[in-house]
């Protein structure tokens, strides 16, 4: 199974305003790719364009060879030649036509046998465990199960590219985790590519093999996710993925204070690198006694915020405000004063682009 | 690992090739081609009438050379000269003009008293039979509206006019010219039968203000009349406004009711006076008339639109608003629900029993007299034009199969079209299209009917290019009544369509669907329901249409309600009233039916 190629694709409704912006982007043949991004950023008109529902206004889009989008060679295959399998956000489940009828229209457009829809369309049913409803009618369906069945409409044509516009999104908590595990196990059985949106981070952390962070239109970073959560590429990944977000201290032209103690501190390592500012995760900022080569202030504690599993703890430093997240609790009250300090400091240029960062192996690209 | 830095806006290939594959999509989406067919149908249905009649009211017609002094076909401002400023124009226009004025505000005097009086008493009061209420002051609206005025003239009608007297002269009282023609028995029976659609508007108001938004006055400490008057009124005043506008907008474009009751007393109002010009065939006349008409009614639907948009802040969505608190009237319960029942009694038992007992009797209240010859006899000596009883003979029947034959056609086209355009505006890959379909299937609305009818005939009386004369035929009839209620049911459509979005559609397209599959398959299964409703509604409006068809139809063509007119003219009450009986029986029918299978109300239908 071949590559979903997107080169140079723009696209602009009307105005001066870009959706999406010259966007590069390869899927590689069996991946599970995340768009990632806040709404409005050009992911779910990037996944519309790939199975053809919206058009690019330049660049071209290929499957493998076959070319599906091309402005400049004036080539444009529809959806419905596409032979994509897409899930909508709301599941858009037909309601006229039972969940058995939903499930083997797409085979019934591909002329498949009587006998052989029925079977593929239970198996199918089976296989996201909707296949005791298989008479209802969507109304008749819980959230959950109208997600299910959306995806086994989606899976009985067997499509060798799946697309999935956050499906998990309008899913309560249990369910979405149950369907990450399901959707998981579904890429690995089907081997498909799976190109998925989302703008939760922890879905795209869980289950994504690539993740395509997207702002404004553009791509933002490429990278496996754990990659992109220890080397995020700018400052908008930074803050973007991660909860709470890393605090990103601007060092300015007169570094005092919090930027003046971590700039001298990056300087010792290594003088050749001159930060414009420095990151900090919450969950690698520690309270207590500092290790010997960490980075370390007295910081003092404005509340303890408890969350069952883990801690947020608000500090003052130098008078900047950050946070810690520690999942040992927190032996520590408001007012209290105490050592706080870290072994992994991301630094950025003046452009906003990752420089390079700081951890106990020294400073690294 | 790929990072972008931000970049220049993306080049963008040039201009031929983007036209290259704009094309091809559009090869394989042929709503922008759907888009197209119907944006050039309604040009030619909708804007070339106006223009039609704009350009007759401006050119000179034949015939009139020899008062103008101008060729035919040249520009002239003779019409809007003798429309306007010559001997005569205070007869063809200012007249007209001064009496529709009387009879709006009267009418709308009428009908805000009554139905806001009622609209109050049904929902913000503990009346006994409260719903029973509800239902049965609406009834007035799903008759057609000059029923009353023919149940007036059999009450009140004097020797004045010729032909039977009424009820009351027969029983020896002398009715009075003013009591029996003119503003006044206008104003009541137009009042009669609006007063409902301001109840509809005004309850569906109360009953939406949130009553947390009046809690929160008491709590504050002000009194209930202070509640009232600073919390509950100027939350109304939208609803208000704009019942006072529609209904002011449909008397303007009425006819039945100012025919019979005002033509024997020489009381003319626009509306008639459109229709003598035409009779008339002085079409110039006609096309000015029409002009001042079209532009009054486009003047009250901006004013209504521009009121509603800067009163939108209004608008209060209250969640558990819905939850009614009802005042207690104590000891005025049972007067006032006699009130109520009073103005059922007078709005729909007096009119239909009266029209009824005169099918009856051959002279007026006389019960030796009692027959039933006027429906079903073979023959009825004196009546030449009509010479059995209404059951008997082919008039009745034929006109019946052309009303309902007309309408249904013109209703199915009308929510077949709305449904259509509401699918070209939602799929949204062709806005410059979907905006104007949007604006110009609206454009009816603000043209009253009889107006829109008088445009039609400046374009279809005659051929013009290779589009023969249409005067007469079934095909003109079945268009503009068509189109006259477009507005309604191409609102309807974009609304289901609305609510539906385009997803279902495109996951039929991705599994597969071509075009017409999906249209089969999926859109017009799904919106079944929205078909039926846009079906029936512009059928049981159409049903009871007057004004738009009365300068259409010919002898050939006749429609239950034109029948019915034209029996008034003969002179033959019984019979006029028996076939008004008829189409009040089928409308009223229809309706109460929708609404049960439908569960839809009766003020979704009204496009306030």
């Amino acid at each position: 199974m071949p590559n979903i190629t997107l080169s140079a694709v723009s696209k602009s409704y009307g105005g001066g305003d870009h959706a999406v912006k010259n966007l590069d982007l390869v899927v590689p043949d069996g991946a599970f790719m995340c768009l990632l991004g806040p709404s409005g950023c050009g992911k779910t008109t990037t996944l519309r364009m790939i199975a053809g529902l919206e058009q690019p206004t330049a660049g071209s889009i290929a499957v493998g060879d076959r070319v599906l989008d091309s402005v400049e060679q004036g080539v444009y295959v529809p959806p419905e030649k596409r032979a994509m399998g897409l899930v909508f956000q709301n599941y858009a489940l037909w309601p006229h036509l039972s969940v058995r009828d939903n499930v083997e229209f797409g085979l019934r457009m591909r002329k498949v046998p009587g006998p052989e829809r029925r079977a593929r369309a239970e198996a199918a049913l089976k296989m996201v465990h909707v296949d005791a409803a298989m008479d209802r009618y969507p109304s008749q369906l819980s959230g959950g199960q109208q997600q299910r069945v959306a995806l086994a409409r989606m899976l009985a044509v067997n499509p060798s590219v799946l697309l999935l516009d956050e499906p998990l999104s309008n899913l309560d908590a249990r369910l979405r985790l149950e369907m990450r595990a399901e959707l998981k196990r579904i890429h690995e059985e089907s081997g498909a590519t799976i190109v998925f949106v989302t703008h939760d981070q922890l879905e795209a952390l869980t289950m994504a093999t690539d993740v395509a962070v997207m702002n404004e239109g553009e791509l933002q970073q490429l990278a496996a996710p754990m990659e992109m959560y220890e080397r995020p590429a700018n400052r908008f990944v930074a803050e973007f993925v991660g909860s709470p977000p890393m605090a990103i201290v601007d060092t300015g032209p007169a570094p005092g204070g919090l930027a003046g103690s971590l700039l001298r501190f990056v300087a010792a390592r290594d003088p050749e690198v001159t930060p414009s500012a420095v990151g900090i995760r919450p969950e690698a900022l520690r309270l207590g006694a500092p290790p010997a080569a960490a980075w370390s202030e007295d910081a003092l504690v404005e509340a303890v915020l408890p969350a069952g599993s883990s801690w947020t703890v608000r500090l003052r430093v130098l008078d900047t405000e950050l946070f810690a997240l520690s999942y040992t609790p927190v032996r520590a009250a408001p007012g209290d004063v105490l050592p706080c300090w870290t072994e992994q400091l991301h630094l950025f240029g003046a452009d906003g682009a990752r420089l390079s960062s700081w951890d106990r192996a020294g400073v690294t690209a | 690992m790929a990072v972008l830095t931000k970049t220049e806006p993306p080049p963008r290939p040039p201009r031929r090739r983007r036209l290259r594959y704009r094309l091809q999509v559009l090869r394989h989406d042929p709503t922008a081609a759907l888009g197209l067919i119907l944006v050039v149908l309604l040009a030619y249905l909708v804007v070339a009438p106006l223009i039609a009649v704009l350009s007759d009211a401006v050119r000179l017609q034949f015939g009139d050379e020899l008062h103008a002094g101008q060729q035919p076909g040249e520009w002239t401002g003779y019409y809007l000269w003798r429309v306007f400023r010559s001997q005569i124009s205070g007869l063809l226009f200012w007249g007209p003009l001064v009496n529709t004025l009387v009879v709006a505000v009267g009418t709308v005097l009428f009908a805000l008293l009554l139905g806001g009086g009622m609209a109050w008493l049904v929902t913000r009061t503990n009346v006994p039979g409260r719903k029973w209420l509800a239902g049965a002051l609406v009834v007035p609206y799903m008759l057609p509206s000059w029923t009353f005025s023919l149940a007036w003239l059999t009450l009140f009608k004097n020797a004045r006019a010729g032909g039977q007297v009424g009820f009351l002269e027969s029983a020896g009282v002398r009715t009075p010219d003013w009591l029996a023609y003119g503003p006044l028995p206008i104003i009541v029976t137009l009042g009669l039968h609006y007063y409902p659609f301001v109840l509809l508007l005004v309850g569906n108001a109360l009953r939406r203000i949130d009553v947390q938004l009046e809690d929160s006055a008491r709590i504050l400490g002000a009194p209930r009349r202070v509640v009232v008057r600073r919390i509950v009124v100027p939350l109304m005043l939208p609803a208000l406004s704009s019942a006072v506008l529609l209904v002011v907008g449909r008397v303007l474009g009425t006819f039945g009711t100012p025919y019979v009751l005002g033509l024997p007393a020489d009381y003319q109002v626009l509306s008639t006076g459109l229709f003598q010009s035409i009779r008339d065939r002085s079409t110039g006349v006609a096309s000015v008339l029409a002009t001042v008409i079209v532009i009054i009614g486009v003047l009250i639907v901006f004013t209504d639109m521009r009121l509603m948009r800067e009163q939108r802040r209004f608008v209060t969505v209250g969640g558990k608003g819905a939850m009614d608190r009802l005042g207690d009237l104590r000891g005025w319960r049972w007067p006032a629900f006699a009130l109520g029942a009073v103005v059922f009694v007078v709005s729909v038992l007096i009119p239909v029993l009266t029209l009824l007992l005169s099918t009856l009797t051959r002279t007026p209240l006389d019960l030796s007299t009692l027959t039933l010859d006027y429906w079903i006899a073979d023959r009825l000596p004196g009546a030449v034009g009509f010479p059995h009883g209404i059951l008997r003979g082919s008039e009745l029947w034929q006109a019946a199969w052309n009303s309902l034959r007309i309408v249904g056609l013109a209703s199915l086209i009308c929510a077949v079209a709305g449904l259509l355009i509401g699918y070209v505006v939602v799929r949204g890959t062709a806005p410059r299209i979907a905006g104007f379909l949007r604006q110009v299937s609206f454009l009816p609305y603000l043209i009253p009917g009889i107006a829109f009818a008088a445009a039609s005939l400046s374009l279809f009386a005659v051929a013009r290019g290779p589009v023969p004369a249409l005067y007469g035929t079934t095909f003109l009839l079945i268009l503009v009544m068509a189109v006259t209620h477009l507005p309604y049911s191409s609102r309807s459509g974009i609304a289901a369509m609305m609510q539906l979005g385009r997803e279902p559609e495109e996951a039929a397209q991705i599994a597969g669907a071509s075009w017409w599959h999906r249209m089969r398959r999926i859109i017009f299964p799904i919106q079944k329901g929205a078909l039926v409703t846009g079906i029936v509604l512009p059928f049981i409006s159409g049903l009871k249409e007057l004004s738009i068809v009365v300068m259409l139809t010919t002898t050939g063509t006749q429609l239950l309600t034109t029948l019915s007119i034209g029996l008034v003219d003969y002179g033959y009450t019984q019979l006029a009233n028996g076939v008004v009986l008829m189409i009040a029986l089928l409308s009223f029918t229809m309706t109460s039916l929708t609404q049960r299978l439908t569960k839809s109300s009766l003020a979704s239908g009204l496009g306030g």
